[in-house]
């Protein structure tokens, strides 16, 4: 673009300048044919912007003619004007010379120069933008499904059960690539579900041998020849199949709730429920010598599964009992709005957020197993909850935040 | 008592079965429906242990079998499902409990004595065990028939110890029993100690006898051996 502009800008201004030129050789021949013919000087008068002088000489000259460029002073406007002049010298029949000097103004050529370069070049940058902006509403609209494909494609949720709605288009490229999205995503929920399906079963497999080993330890227990060495192996394995029990609970327990196995819902008093669990708690709380200090609305309803209220709050109570030191506290706050567990407790070691990733682990207890707090962030998830946890010193804070609040 | 274990993994049903013989119960074995329902039809039994999940069919319809029938007996619903649906369903038409596979003998031995107690309205109100009596009528404990003052958790640890009498049973199972399968507990068992060194003041202070053994490694033992 501004090359070309450049390129104008000469272009026209040598066309200019040309025909300059050829407006004051097509007036020195005038003037040459005049003289030549006639072999007068001839009087006229100069013409409107040109200044012509005719010199004639005594002797013979020597054709010659160049067109340059000079500065004239001009009286009335007490200033140099730029002019351009042909100069000429010839002789007449009778061999006598002269010379032919006309002078062409440039500042009206000027002008004209920088109007027309000026337009044009205005012109073509409209032009360029005219051309951009169409180019870009119809790519934008060109391209409009294929961005609709991609960010519904990318918005693809592989836990939830809706197929993706992909929006229409007639354009056949865009129709392959909704259709490879398709197939692609289908295929993706369905190998997911079937993987959920074998875990989930096999995790229900797992209870029964489970059970017998715990039966078998239980008998092997009741055995009245047992030295110290047996003993200890026992109790090892017992721990052992409790720790695997535990897990496994904890993993059917998220799987259920991912395939919404807890899908029944009604008005979930909360201040009940911990109620309960606190009185679940109190002689140990008592032991550890906590001080407990709970306030509750009334009023605080959620709208969800009871039984998962039940595991939600158990496991926040006693994560806030376990990790608690003695001579502490616990503080319970329900409201509509939102549920904040605060209790002392050592340091945190790691970063708060991690601490709702499986089997991360707060302490370096061999029975925990590291779930208890990634099945509350489960299922605060399941029905839209914020949770959060923050930890100031040996202060530590769970805070959920319901959507649902109180039904009017 | 006469007990009915329906059972379709045998290593598990001999455990079961050799467990509660221990406890001086006699025990008959089922390893599927048809067999179930045949025994049933021709003896009584004063609880039948259940499986849920039998090769042939669903254990819950030996229950509404029994019901349509009107057979006496407590049933007792052992799963490896835990689905909240079927004990919802299965309590519904008419089983007394429900325990969740795998879960600890002492446990399973307290819900068969309990169902037992509740259905057998002639005599068995009360749990004897030398000078303590358990009176399920009134909750309440006596040594030498002097009311013992517990709080709800000791009530429930005596009746779970008298229960289990004669038998090893772990911390882990007391926790279980006395705090539900949800709660994650601790790093030590101090809080059943706790309650075991209580009881047994209370107990002692009332002029009766220590049977609270301390089982090195496992737990405790209520025995007076």
């Amino acid at each position: 673009m501004i090359a070309g502009g450049i390129l104008l800008y000469f272009t026209i201004k040598r066309v200019i300048y040309k025909q300059i030129d050829n407006s004051l050789i097509t007036e020195k021949i005038i003037i040459q044919d005049q003289i030549e013919d006639t072999d007068t000087i001839p009087d006229f008068e100069a013409a409107l912007g040109h200044q012509i002088e005719v010199k004639s000489l005594n002797f013979p000259v020597r054709n010659f003619q160049a067109i340059k460029d000079t500065d004239l002073y001009d009286s009335k406007s007490n200033s140099f004007l730029a002019c351009r002049y042909l100069y000429y010298s010839g002789n007449t029949i009778a061999k006598k010379g002269y010379i032919i000097t006309i002078f062409q103004v440039l500042s009206e050529k000027e002008e004209l120069l920088k109007d027309i370069s000026l337009y044009m070049f205005f012109l073509f940058f409209s032009l360029m933008l005219i051309s951009i902006l169409i180019n870009y509403f119809i790519a934008r609209k060109l391209w409009r499904p294929f961005y609709d494909s991609v960010n519904t494609a990318g918005n693809f949720d592989i836990q939830l059960d809706k197929p993706l709605d992909l929006p229409y288009t007639d354009i056949i490229e865009f129709q392959q690539l909704n259709r490879v999205f398709d197939q692609m995503t289908t295929k993706m929920r369905n190998d997911y579900l079937n993987l959920k399906e074998f875990s989930e079963n096999a995790a229900h497999e797992i209870q029964t041998p489970l059970a017998v080993i715990r039966s078998k330890t239980d008998l092997l227990m009741q055995q009245k020849v047992l030295n110290r060495d047996s003993i200890s192996l026992i109790k090892s394995i017992n721990e052992a199949t409790t720790r695997l029990l535990k897990l496994n609970q904890g993993l059917l327990l998220i799987s259920k709730i991912e395939n919404r196995s807890f899908h029944e819902k009604k008005k979930v008093s909360l201040k009940k429920i911990i109620e309960k669990s606190l009185d679940n708690y109190k002689e140990i709380m008592q032991i550890k010598k906590i001080n407990v200090e709970f306030e509750a609305l009334d009023d605080a309803l959620v709208d969800m599964n009871e039984v998962l209220a039940e595991v939600l709050i158990s496991n926040l109570l006693s994560n806030a009992v376990r990790f608690n030191i003695d001579g502490g506290f616990i503080k319970c706050h329900v409201d509509d709005k939102y549920l904040v567990f605060t209790n002392s407790g050592l340091p945190l070691t790691i970063a708060p957020e991690l601490l709702f990733r499986r089997f991360q682990k707060g302490s370096d207890n061999p029975q925990s197993v590291g779930l208890g707090l990634s099945i509350v962030k489960k299922v605060a998830e399941s029905y839209g909850m914020h949770i959060t946890y923050n930890c100031i010193d040996t202060v530590h804070e769970i805070k959920l935040q319901y959507r649902s609040g109180i039904p009017k | 008592m006469k007990l009915l274990i329906v059972e379709d993994d045998r290593s598990l049903c001999l455990s079961i079965t050799d467990y509660l013989k221990m406890e001086g119960h006699v025990c008959e074995i089922a390893y599927n429906l048809h067999e179930a329902v045949n025994k049933v039809a021709d003896n009584t039994y004063d609880c039948v242990i259940l499986d849920i999940g039998l090769p042939d069919g669903n254990g819950l319809d030996v229950i509404r079998d029994m019901k349509a029938n009107k057979l006496a007996g407590g049933i007792l619903i052992i799963s490896a499902k835990g689905s909240l649906d079927d004990k919802v369903t299965g309590l519904k038409i008419g089983a007394d409990d429900y325990l969740t596979k795998p879960f600890h003998f002492a446990e399973l031995s307290a819900r068969i004595n309990s169902i037992c107690r509740r259905n057998n309205f002639l005599g068995m109100n009360e749990i004897i065990f030398n000078e303590i009596r358990i009176n399920s009528n009134d909750n309440q404990a006596y040594v030498n028939d002097k009311l013992l003052n517990l709080t709800k958790k000791e009530y429930d640890l005596l009746l779970f110890f008298m229960a289990n009498r004669n038998r090893i049973i772990t911390k882990e199972s007391i926790v279980e029993h006395l705090w539900g399968d949800d709660v994650i507990l601790t790093d030590s068992f101090d809080f059943v100690y706790t309650h075991v060194k209580n009881l047994r003041k209370k107990i002692i202070s009332s002029q009766g006898r220590n049977y609270i053994k301390c089982i090195y490694g496992f737990g405790y033992k209520f025995s007076d051996s």
